[in-house]
C-alpha cells in the first residue's frame, strides 16, 4: 500500500530525470562541442580540469557562495522582522499580505530586467531619487561601479525573495501555541528572554526548510544576472550558473559546461545534505 | 471518520486561547510600524515604476531627467505586448501550464508525502532524493530533456514532446514535486496519528483515512504547496525557452523576448504584459493568503 | 487605434496594406504628424507595392522577375505544406507573418510555421535542432559570424547544385561584392544574402553648419569645422561639441551595453582602421593587446566621455532613442538610424514605440572615421541539412531575396533588412523615400565598396564575447593594458581549445574575403560599384 502511495511521484521523477541525468554524465566524460564536430572520444577528466583552468569559473564559484549566503541572510533577518511585526492582527493587514506577495508571481528574468531599467542612466530614476537624500548630483552607475552592482543584484533577489521568507517565517510564528508563552510568562521571563528560549527553538526546523530551500535556488542565480548585467561589467558578476550557460548554450561547449555543472551540483549537494541532515534528525527521533 | 473528529482535532490543536497569537513580546508600536512602513516602500517602488513604464509613451521612457507620471499615458504598450509578442498566447500557456503542473504536483507530492510520514517508506534517503532534484542546475540536463522530447520521446511513445504543454507540465512537476512532499511530509508528521488510528479502528481503509481525516487537516498545508508550486511554474524560464517553439510559448519567455531583443530592450511593453500577468497571480493571492497564514501554522512547526 | 490585422495569414496582402493606412491614418491624426506624412506621402504604403511584389512573381506584364517567377513556379508542387522558419524574435519577425509568409502562402500554397527567438537564441535553437534532427526547421536565418562553424558541422546544405537546378545564377550577379562573398565559404555558397548591414557615419547637418559653433571651431583648432575623417579627428569634434553644448547636445552617444549589440563590432573597426590585425596568421597568436589595440581603445574611451552619461549601459535602441530626440551629433550605426531618423519606420505599427524622430532632415551621411566602415551583423537564408523540404526551403529563400522582392523588403519598416543589392541602390522607388534618399542610398553603397567584416570563422562568438567582456570591464576603469591582455590570453586558449592548426586555416580562409582587412576591401580589389 505504502508504495503505491510513492510510486506515481518517484515515476514521473525517474522517467523524466535517469535519461539526462545518464547522458549528461556521459557528456561529461566526452569532447562534446558543436565547434568540433560529431565524434565524441572520450577524454576523461579534461572537461572537469578545463573548468578549473579557467580564472572565470574560479571567481564565479566565490562569487555565487558569497552572494547567496548574502542573499539569504538578508531575507531571513528582513522576513523575520516582517513577520513579527504583522503577526498580531491590525486593520490593512489582508491588504498589505496580498501586496507583499506579489514579488513571488514575477519572473526573476523581468525582476532583473525592472532593477536594471530602474537604475541605468540616464533614463532610469535610481540617479534622481538618490539625488533628493544626498547633496549635490548623484554620478554614479549603480549597475555597473563596483560595489553598487552587486548591492543592486543584491536589492533585486532580496526584492523577489523576502516574501517567501516572510510567509514561512509568519506561518511558524502563529503556530507556535500561546500556553508556552503564558508559561514561560508566569515563571517571570522578559519578552526578550521568551524570545531566544520559546519562539527561536520552536521555529528553528521552519527557519531550516525555508533556508535550505532558498539557499539551493540562490546558489543557482542566474535569470537576475541575465537580465540586469549579463554577468557585466567584464566578468564581474558572473555567478557559476551563468557562465555554465555561457560555456554550454552560447558557446556550445558542451562537454566543459556539463563537467562544470556536475561538480557544482556535487558541491550543492554536499551543502544541503548538511543543512538538511538536522532536519531530518529531530524529525526522525519525534 | 466523522467530522466531529476533524472538529475536535482542530480545536486542539489552537489552544486554550486565540487571542494574543505569537506569545508576550512586543514590538514596540512605532517600530513596527516603521519597519512596514520601510518595507512597503521597498515594494512599492519598482513595482509603481513598473506600472507607469506600462503607459508611458517611448518618448517618456527615454527622457532625462525621469517621468514619474505620464502626462499623456497610452495604452499602445499593452496592445503591442498582447498583439505583437505572444502575450496573449504567452498568458494562456502559463495559466494552462501553471494549473495543471500545481494539481499535479500536489496530489502526486502528497500521496507520497503521506505514506513516507505515516510508514517510513524510503526513509530519509527517499526524502533526500526528492530534495536533490532541486539542486539540478538546468545545465546538466537541459540538452538532453531537449533531445528527449524532441526526438526521443516520439520514437518511444509516438508523439513528440517538444513545444507542447504537456512535455512542460511534466518537467515542471518533477521540479516542483521537492516542494510539495516537504511541505506535507512536515504537515503529516506533525498530525498525530490517533486521529487516523481511530478512523481505522471504525473500520476505514488507509485510503479512506487519508481522504476524509488527513487531508482535511492538511488542507491549508496543501493550499500553501500549491501556492509555491504555482509560483514556481508561473515563473520559470529557462526551459520554457529551450523547450518551446512557437506553440507552447510561456509568458516568461514572451517577456524575455521584449528585454533580450537584440537592438534594445523594449520595457514598455514587458512592463505592460508583467502587469497583465499580474491579474490571475493577484487573484490567486487573494484566494489563497486567507488560508496561507492560517494552514501553514498546522505541522509547521516541529520540535 | 485599430488593433486588428495583424499576424493573420488569412488576410490578403490588399487588406492588410488597406488596414494598415486606416491604422496610421488614426496614429498619424493622434499625433499630429498627419501634415508632415502628406507632404512625405512614401509609396511603399500604397497597395501598389502589395501589387508589385505580386506582379514580379508572378510574371505580370509590368515588372518580370525571373528570379521570383521561377520561384515561385517551381514551389507549386509542394502545395500544402507546412515550411519551418526561424527569425527574430520582435519587429523582425512581422516579416514573415505579414508579408513574405502571407504572400507566399498566396502564391505557392506553401504555409510558413515560424519560431521566433531573441537573435543570440538563434543560433542556439539552431544547433538545438540540428542535434534533434526532428525536421522542425527548413530555411533559417544565421548570421554570417556563424557561417564557418555551420558549414563545417554541415548543419546547413550547400545551394550551388540548386542554384544551377533552378538556373537563378543572376541573383548573385546583382548583389555587392561585399555581399556575395559573405555567403560563400570554402568555395560553396551555403545562403542567400539578405541584408546589408554596413556601418556609416550619421552626423548633424544643422549642428555642422552652425555659423556659431563653425567660428569656435575655427578660432580654437585654426581650421574649418567638418565631418571627421579619423578617429583623433572625431574624439576632438565630438568633444569640442560636447564642451560647447553639453548638456542639451553631445557631441557623440552609442549604446556600449554588453551584448547589446556588441562592443566588439566598434573595436573591430577602429582597430584595423588603425592598422592592427586580430592574429599572427603564422603563430595564431593574438595580437589584440599590442600598442595600436590600446591606442584604439583610448580612442573608445575618449568617445565614451564626449557621450551622455550612463552610455556604458545603454542597449542600441536607447542609443538611437537619444540620437533621434537630438541629444547626439554624430553616431556610428546601422542604416535603419537613416530610416527612423526621418520618420520612415514610426509609421508603422510595429514601430509605433520608436521616439519620433526630431531631427527630421537634419540627417548628413558620411563614411565612418578611417574610411573602413564595420559590416556588423546581417543576416543569410539558408536551409538547414536537416530539413525534409530542402528544395521547397531553398526555393523561398530564393523567391525572398530576389531582386524584386528584396526590393519591397527593405522598403518595408518592420523588416529591419537594408539594401544590398545594386537595384536597391539604383533604385527610383526607394530614392523617393524621403528627401535625402538618393544620397543615402549613395553613401551605404560606398560604405560597403570600403567597409571591412566582421571576424568571421570558428569560434567567432566566443572571441567576441572576450573582447565586448573586456571592454565594458575598461568602461568601468579598468586598467586598458592588463584587460586587453586579459582578453588576449582568452583569446589564445579559445584557439587552443579549438585547435590551432584548425583556427589557422580558419583564419586563413577569413582574411580571403573582400573585406577582411583594409588592404583588400572591395575598392582595393578593384571592384568597387558605381554608386
Amino acid at each position: 500500500m505504502r508504495w503505491l502511495l510513492v510510486a506515481p511521484a518517484v515515476l514521473i521523477v525517474v522517467a523524466l530525470t535517469i535519461f539526462p541525468l545518464g547522458f549528461s554524465l556521459w557528456v561529461a566524460f566526452v569532447q562534446y562541442d558543436f565547434a568540433l564536430g560529431d565524434q565524441h572520444p572520450w577524454v576523461g577528466l579534461d572537461n572537469f580540469v578545463e573548468n578549473w583552468k579557467d580564472p572565470v569559473w574560479r571567481a564565479s564559484l566565490w562569487r555565487t557562495a558569497w552572494f547567496s549566503v548574502t542573499m539569504v541572510a538578508i531575507e531571513l533577518m528582513l522576513g523575520l522582522l516582517l513577520a513579527l511585526a504583522m503577526l498580531r492582527p491590525f486593520r490593512g493587514r489582508r491588504v498589505l499580505m496580498t501586496l507583499y506577495v506579489i514579488p513571488l508571481f514575477i519572473s526573476p528574468v523581468v525582476v532583473g530586467g525592472f532593477f536594471d531599467l530602474f537604475v541605468r542612466r540616464p533614463y532610469g530614476a535610481a540617479n534622481e531619487l538618490a539625488s533628493w537624500v544626498w547633496p549635490g548630483e548623484v554620478a554614479i552607475d549603480f549597475s555597473q561601479d563596483s560595489p553598487w552592482v552587486y548591492i543592486t543584484l543584491i536589492l533585486a533577489d532580496v526584492w523577489q525573495w523576502t516574501p517567501f521568507m516572510f510567509v514561512i517565517l509568519l506561518a511558524g510564528l502563529s503556530a507556535i501555541p500561546d500556553t508556552l508563552y503564558e508559561a514561560a510568562d508566569l515563571d517571570g521571563a522578559k519578552p526578550r528572554h521568551a524570545f531566544v528560549f520559546v519562539t527561536l527553538p520552536l521555529l528553528l526546523p521552519i527557519i531550516l526548510i525555508a533556508v535550505t530551500f532558498r539557499l539551493i535556488d540562490a546558489a543557482k542565480l542566474f535569470d537576475i544576472i541575465f537580465s540586469l548585467t549579463r554577468g557585466g561589467p567584464g566578468t564581474d558578476t558572473y555567478t557559476t550558473s551563468y557562465y555554465l550557460y555561457q560555456q554550454g548554450f552560447e558557446f556550445f561547449h558542451l562537454g566543459q559546461g556539463t563537467g562544470g555543472a556536475w561538480m557544482f551540483m556535487i558541491m550543492l549537494t554536499f551543502i544541503s545534505f548538511w543543512l538538511v541532515r538536522r532536519l531530518l534528525k529531530p524529525v526522525e527521533e519525534a | 471518520m466523522t467530522d466531529v473528529a476533524v472538529e475536535r482535532a482542530q480545536s486542539e490543536k489552537h489552544g486554550s486561547s486565540r487571542v494574543v497569537r505569537g506569545g508576550r513580546f512586543r514590538v514596540g508600536g512605532v517600530v513596527r510600524f516603521a519597519c512596514i512602513a520601510v518595507y512597503t516602500g521597498f515594494l512599492l517602488l519598482p513595482l509603481y515604476w513598473m506600472a507607469v513604464t506600462s503607459i508611458k509613451s517611448q518618448e517618456d521612457q527615454l527622457s532625462d531627467p525621469p517621468v514619474w507620471f505620464p502626462s499623456d499615458p497610452t495604452t499602445l504598450n499593452y496592445s503591442d505586448a498582447l498583439n505583437n509578442f505572444n502575450g496573449w498566447k504567452g498568458l494562456e500557456n502559463s495559466l494552462v501550464v501553471a494549473f495543471a503542473t500545481t494539481l499535479l504536483a500536489v496530489a502526486l507530492g502528497t500521496a507520497a508525502a503521506y505514506s513516507m510520514a505515516r510508514f517510513r517508506t524510503g526513509g530519509k534517503h527517499l526524502a533526500f532524493w526528492f530534495l536533490s532534484q532541486r539542486i539540478l542546475p538546468p545545465i546538466a540536463i537541459i540538452i538532453p530533456i531537449f533531445l528527449l522530447y524532441s526526438r526521443y520521446s516520439e520514437e518511444w511513445l509516438g508523439f513528440a514532446l517538444i513545444d507542447t504543454r504537456l512535455g512542460l507540465i511534466l518537467l515542471y512537476t518533477v521540479f516542483a514535486l521537492p516542494f510539495t512532499v516537504w511541505m506535507m511530509y512536515a504537515y503529516f508528521r506533525q498530525m498525530p496519528p490517533e486521529l487516523e488510528e481511530a478512523a481505522l479502528v471504525d473500520g476505514c481503509s488507509r485510503l479512506q483515512a487519508l481522504a476524509k481525516i488527513a487531508w482535511p487537516l492538511a488542507a491549508p498545508g496543501v493550499v500553501s504547496a500549491a501556492a509555491f508550486a504555482f509560483i514556481f511554474s508561473w515563473t520559470e524560464f529557462l526551459f520554457a525557452q529551450v523547450l518551446g517553439r512557437d506553440e507552447a510559448i510561456t509568458a516568461p519567455v514572451a517577456l524575455a523576448g521584449m528585454i533580450t531583443f537584440f537592438q534594445g530592450n523594449l520595457y514598455g511593453q514587458a512592463s505592460a504584459l508583467t502587469m497583465v500577468s499580474l491579474i490571475p497571480a493577484l487573484l490567486l493571492g487573494i484566494l489563497v493568503q486567507r488560508h496561507l497564514v492560517r494552514g501553514l501554522t498546522l505541522g509547521a512547526v516541529q520540535g | 487605434m485599430s488593433d486588428d490585422v495583424h499576424h493573420d495569414p488569412d488576410v490578403s496582402q490588399e487588406d492588410y496594406m488597406s488596414g494598415l493606412r486606416m491604422a496610421r491614418r488614426d496614429f498619424l491624426i493622434k499625433s499630429g504628424l498627419a501634415a508632415a506624412a502628406i507632404a512625405a506621402a512614401p509609396t511603399w504604403l500604397k497597395t501598389e507595392q502589395a501589387a508589385a511584389a505580386i506582379e514580379a512573381s508572378t510574371g505580370g506584364a509590368a515588372v518580370r522577375d525571373p528570379i521570383a517567377t521561377t520561384a515561385v513556379n517551381a514551389a507549386k508542387q509542394y502545395k500544402g505544406l507546412s515550411m519551418g522558419r526561424i527569425n527574430e524574435a520582435g519587429p523582425q519577425a512581422l516579416d514573415d507573418k505579414n508579408f513574405s509568409g502571407p504572400l507566399w502562402e498566396k502564391l505557392t500554397g506553401i504555409k510558413t510555421n515560424l519560431t521566433e527567438a531573441p537573435f543570440a537564441q538563434i543560433r542556439t535553437k539552431i544547433i538545438a535542432e540540428d542535434l534533434a534532427k526532428s525536421g522542425a526547421l527548413d530555411s533559417v536565418e544565421l548570421s554570417p559570424a556563424w557561417l564557418p562553424d555551420f558549414a563545417d558541422q554541415e548543419v546547413l546544405i550547400p545551394i550551388d547544385s540548386l542554384i544551377r537546378k533552378y538556373k537563378a545564377q543572376a541573383t548573385l550577379a546583382d548583389l555587392h561584392p561585399l555581399y556575395r562573398g559573405l555567403a560563400r565559404y570554402k568555395g560553396k555558397t551555403w545562403g542567400f544574402f539578405d541584408d546589408g548591414d554596413v556601418w556609416a557615419l550619421y552626423y548633424r547637418k544643422d549642428i555642422f553648419g552652425n555659423g556659431k559653433l563653425k567660428s569656435a571651431y575655427k578660432a580654437k583648432f585654426k581650421r574649418d569645422l567638418r565631418v571627421p575623417r579619423t578617429w583623433d579627428e572625431f574624439n576632438q569634434v565630438a568633444q569640442f561639441i560636447t564642451d560647447q553644448l553639453a548638456p542639451k547636445v553631445y557631441g557623440t552617444g552609442m549604446g556600449r551595453a554588453l551584448g547589446n549589440p556588441g562592443n566588439q563590432f566598434y573595436f573591430f573597426q577602429q582597430f584595423r582602421a588603425n592598422g592592427g590585425r586580430f592574429f599572427n596568421p603564422k603563430t595564431m597568436k593574438a595580437e589584440i593587446n599590442n600598442a595600436i589595440a590600446v591606442k584604439t581603445m583610448n580612442q573608445i574611451l575618449l568617445q565614451n566621455k564626449a557621450s551622455p552619461p550612463g552610455v556604458e549601459k545603454l542597449d542600441f535602441i536607447s542609443g538611437w532613442g537619444l540620437w533621434l530626440q537630438g541629444k547626439t551629433a554624430m553616431i556610428m550605426a546601422w542604416p535603419p538610424t537613416g530610416r527612423i531618423s526621418e520618420n520612415i519606420l514610426q509609421r508603422d505599427k510595429a514601430f509605433a514605440t520608436l521616439p519620433k524622430s526630431q531631427i527630421v532632415g537634419k540627417t548628413g551621411y558620411a563614411r565612418v572615421p578611417g574610411q573602413n566602415g564595420e559590416h556588423a551583423g546581417a543576416f543569410i537564408k539558408g536551409v538547414m541539412a536537416t530539413s525534409e523540404n530542402q528544395d521547397a526551403a531553398y526555393l523561398y529563400n530564393q523567391w525572398a531575396t530576389s531582386p524584386s522582392i528584396s526590393l519591397q523588403r527593405v522598403m518595408l519598416p518592420y523588416t529591419l533588412r537594408d539594401p544590398y543589392r545594386i537595384s536597391h541602390y539604383r533604385s527610383p522607388a526607394y530614392k523617393k523615400l524621403w528627401k535625402g534618399a538618393d544620397k543615402y542610398l549613395e553613401t551605404l553603397c560606398e560604405a560597403a565598396n570600403d567597409a571591412v567584416l566582421d571576424l568571421s570563422m570558428s569560434g567567432a562568438g566566443d572571441y567576441a564575447n572576450a573582447l565586448d567582456r573586456a571592454m565594458t570591464s575598461m568602461y568601468a576603469g579598468k586598467d586598458v593594458k592588463s584587460a586587453l591582455d586579459e582578453a588576449a590570453r582568452e583569446w589564445d586558449s579559445i584557439t587552443n581549445k579549438l585547435g590551432v592548426a584548425k583556427q589557422r586555416a580558419s583564419y586563413a580562409n577569413f582574411l580571403k574575403y573582400p573585406g577582411a582587412t583594409g588592404k583588400n576591401t572591395v575598392r582595393k580589389l578593384g571592384q568597387a560599384v558605381k554608386c
